[in-house]
């Protein structure tokens, strides 16, 4: 099987890496202007851009693509399916970008400029048209700024716990936005990047299109037509920013929520690629017609603990906890489960940019099977013989109850008895956000900022007092990562972020399990296309067909 | 007659009232609303915004007020808005049920097409090769379970002729051809059920009818045999399968649903299972109402046949 790193879409001007935009960070938060602080890096990436272009893909052709499931919507706002955001990531675009590998680059903006932590200076692009043919201005910036803040119908105001601290924007001239903060709020960045609830849209939208159906953007490809539970269809445009890009004249959405059924439809050739399970993709291996493509998203698998006032559950002593993450054998999670196709994870999913600690050191040290000293542990603590608990998970994807079965069987070895509940998802997620469970077997998702990830340990958070009411962390984590927000010095951000999992591991208020590898399979003549970890379709932006 | 028929159209009113009362709870029995399920435990929606988007969409009131609002804005022809998407529920049944309403007319045009001669044949040729035949694929027929047989027929078809269904859905109306290749496949996955149902009660009806006096005196008095089975015995013979016809019409409403999540047509049951998993409750209850309305209607419509072909029934 072919993995993404081989894919390395043609980025365009103002690649930033992550690590660049970390130095950069840090020069402004150290209170330098950051004017034109991008500008060596524009010119170093345009010059790749120019290197790549001898080797021009080929435009032409249709793309046509099944999703697992309907957007249900595709308002630009306030979407809170990841479906939502698969039917209109094609149409949109924000001011920042992340590449394949997470570096944040630039997108519809030029550039930026943080003045001081409550302000920030956006530049745009000049000539960027929307689908409808009209320039890109601050004003539509503000215009879509003032709606991420506000998601009318068919968005949720739900979804606002991801926005960032922004008090208000305001337009300096026709390509000059000022986000104003009402607290310095490291967010902003990854929050734009991401795109998921930031993308830019005319100014007057949503009182000239029907936003569910309809959308008007400046990304790649426009829209045509969106008929729920069946299909979407988009065609190229033409005055798309990043040209040459796109290279497909149309892309095609078929919404096919059985698996058995894109498999028809892939080996009939009626769709060009797909997302398929690890086992299904196996049966495309080897086969001439098709690539099989996979990477590690960010939904790794963790166990949950609730602690809760009164409950005296024996996992309130954090020696337990480290017990029952010793006698975890992941490799064999991984091996039985996965066939392989995962790795360790932390609190913050290995790939998500230069964030999570490193694998090796998850590996040796913090989630080290070690069977001796679990059992050492339980006795210390006083469970020498083990108690019962019931871990509840998703009774569907399947690989849940399977992780769940083998947790079980493993943590039988010290005394504990698990007693395995498997849910109907709704039903689940709506145990979880109401902390009615005494263990999950769970998954996390994608964040747009590494404080999305440990958000939930700090006590102000308003899902800690629903989970972790009784448990008080370190004084030092809840320093950490409050303080992690609000440092927009990127360089001493980091290694706050990795100081704080390291506590994390060591407290295992929620064990990290694993994180799996995704898999789409695409027919031989799609080139370009990559699984990305956001677990978005992005690589269809940069598609071509040979 | 008139007054028969106005008693069974009487007859559905409380009978939907207590269906939408316990499609109403039933719903709201499941663990969750639309929120919990979309958000579940996203750490950072704090239970202010939940709030506000509980507001937002409607889940505010007790039951019986959200009952009531639900119950008086459906007699206006207004069934809510659906919180998945904000669209109105009453535009999305529209484009959803001509699509299950084709591919339910498809499946029974087949199964009785089908069902009803072989039955016959069975009946008339009983105990032959013929017979057994027609017995044992009745039996499979009834065993198969249909969301199987999709499955199957789909990657048979992929794997042996390279074709799958059309994907993208074409009304009958702009293009016929397209439209038939779409839905016969998923039109004989469902079938299969309710023609091996018809095939058997036929067989029985038949057996039954031919061993009566009145076959016996026609027989006696000269008829030919192949009249004697098409006029007197088969209108008779008819009569359960009719019964059975209306039934399975509701049967396979049901049943429809995960036909079209296979094969990706976006009909009522496909609308259906995804507003289950999502919890958006007004959809949920109109798409179940219109199953139950369907169900009703057509069991009005077999009783009222039933009077035409037996005038005795409705004399009763």
């Amino acid at each position: 099987m072919s993995d993404n790193d081989k894919v390395v879409p043609e980025s365009g001007k103002g690649d930033l890496t992550r690590r660049e935009l970390l130095t950069r960070a840090g020069q402004v938060g150290a209170g330098a202007l950051a004017a034109g602080a991008l500008g060596g890096v524009t010119a170093r990436a345009a010059k790749a851009a120019v290197d790549r272009t001898a080797a021009r893909p080929p435009r032409g052709g249709t793309l046509n693509w099944a999703l697992e499931q309907d957007p249900a919507h595709i308002a630009p706002f306030g979407g809170i399916l990841t479906a939502n955001h698969w039917g209109k990531e094609l149409m949109y675009d924000s001011l920042l970008e992340w590449d394949p590998k997470l570096n944040i680059r630039v997108a519809l903006a030029e550039k930026w400029e943080v003045v001081d932590p409550r302000t920030v200076v956006f530049t745009l692009k000049r000539g960027v048209r929307f689908h409808n043919g009209k320039e890109l201005t601050a004003a539509d910036c503000k215009y879509s700024f003032d709606l991420q803040a506000n998601p009318p119908p068919p968005g949720s105001t739900a979804v606002l716990g991801q926005f960032p601290a922004i008090d208000r924007t305001e337009v300096i001239d026709k390509y000059r936005l000022r986000i104003l903060l009402k607290a310095p709020d490291a967010r902003l960045f990854g929050y734009l990047a991401w795109g998921r609830y930031s993308p830019m849209v005319p100014e007057g939208m949503y009182q000239q299109v029907n936003p569910g159906r309809e959308g008007i953007g400046t990304g790649p490809f426009r829209l045509v037509t969106y008929q729920p539970n069946d299909r979407l269809e988009f065609v190229r445009w033409p005055r798309f920013w990043r040209q040459p890009q796109p290279y497909l004249n149309a892309v095609n959405f078929k919404i096919l929520t059985d698996e058995q059924a894109r498999i028809a439809a892939l080996r009939a050739g009626a769709i060009d690629g797909a997302t398929l399970s690890p086992d299904s993709a196996r049966q495309f291996q080897g086969n001439a017609n098709f690539k099989v493509l996979s990477n590690f998203t960010a939904a790794f698998r963790e166990l949950q603990m609730t602690y809760k006032p009164g409950d005296r559950k024996p996992w309130h002593d954090k020696r337990v906890r480290q017990a029952v993450n010793h006698a975890i054998n992941r490799q064999e999670i991984i091996n039985r489960v996965y066939s392989g196709n995962g790795e360790f994870s932390g609190h913050v999913p290995p790939g998500y940019g230069p964030w999570p600690l490193p694998v090796k050191e998850l590996r040796e040290k913090w989630l080290k099977y070690d069977l001796a000293k679990a059992r050492q542990l339980m006795r210390q603590a006083g469970y020498a013989n083990g108690f019962e608990v019931t871990m509840s998970t998703f009774s569907t994807p399947l690989d849940f109850q399977q992780v769940a079965a083998v947790i079980k069987s493993q943590l039988a070895r010290i005394g504990i008895e698990v007693k395995i509940e498997a849910q109907e998802p709704g039903t689940f997620a709506a145990n979880n956000g109401r902390g009615n469970f005494e263990w999950d077997l769970t998954a996390r998702g994608m964040r747009g900022d590494v404080d999305g990830y440990l958000a939930e340990f700090n006590p102000s958070a308003s899902i800690y007092r629903v989970w972790y009411p009784e448990w008080r962390p370190p004084v030092k984590l809840w320093r950490l990562i409050g303080n992690g927000r609000i440092t927009l010095d990127l360089e001493k951000r980091l290694p706050m972020y990795k100081e704080a999992q390291r506590i994390l591991l060591d407290e295992l208020i929620q064990v990290p399990i694993c994180v799996v590898k995704k898999f789409q399979v695409v027919r031989r003549r799609v080139n370009n296309m990559y699984v990305a970890f956001s677990d978005f379709n992005t690589g269809i932006r940069y598609v071509y067909i040979k | 007659m008139y007054a028969y028929i106005l008693r069974r159209v009487l007859y559905t009113i409380p009978t939907l009232i207590v269906i939408s009362i316990l499609i109403f709870l039933m719903v709201r029995l499941l663990p969750g609303d639309v929120l919990d399920v979309l958000i579940g435990g996203d750490i950072t929606t704090t239970e202010e915004q939940r709030q506000a988007a509980r507001e937002q969409l409607g889940l505010v009131g007790s039951y019986p007020e959200q009952y009531w609002r639900w119950a008086t804005g459906a007699l206006r022809g207004d069934l809510g808005m659906s919180l998945r998407n904000a669209e109105p529920v009453r535009d999305i049944l529209e484009a959803a049920l001509p699509i299950t309403l084709e591919l339910i007319f498809l499946a029974l045009l087949i199964a009785t097409a089908v069902g009803i001669p072989f039955g016959v044949i069975s009946a008339v040729r009983r105990d032959s090769a013929h017979d057994y035949a027609s017995r044992v694929t009745g039996l499979v027929g009834v065993s198969i379970p249909n969301f199987w047989l999709a499955t199957l027929l789909l990657l048979f078809t992929s794997r042996v002729f390279g074709w799958v269904p059309p994907l993208t859905y074409v009304s009958p109306l702009d293009d016929p051809i397209q439209n038939l290749a779409q839905f016969i496949l998923p039109a004989i996955a469902l079938s299969v059920f309710p023609l091996a149902i018809i095939m058997r009660m036929v067989r029985a009806t038949m057996l039954e009818v031919l061993s009566q006096d009145y076959v016996r005196t026609a027989r006696a008095k000269g008829v030919s045999w192949n009249k004697v089975v098409s006029r007197h015995a088969l209108r008779n013979a008819l009569i359960p399968v009719v019964t059975i016809i209306g039934f399975e019409v509701g049967v396979l409403l049901g049943g429809a649903a995960i036909i079209e999540v296979i094969f990706g047509l976006p009909g009522v049951g496909n609308v259906l299972l995804q507003a289950i998993f999502s919890r958006d409750y007004p959809l949920i209850q109109a798409a179940t109402m219109l199953i139950a309305v369907t169900f009703i209607v057509a069991n009005l419509l077999v009783d009222i046949l039933y009077g035409v072909l037996d005038p005795r029934i409705s004399q009763t």
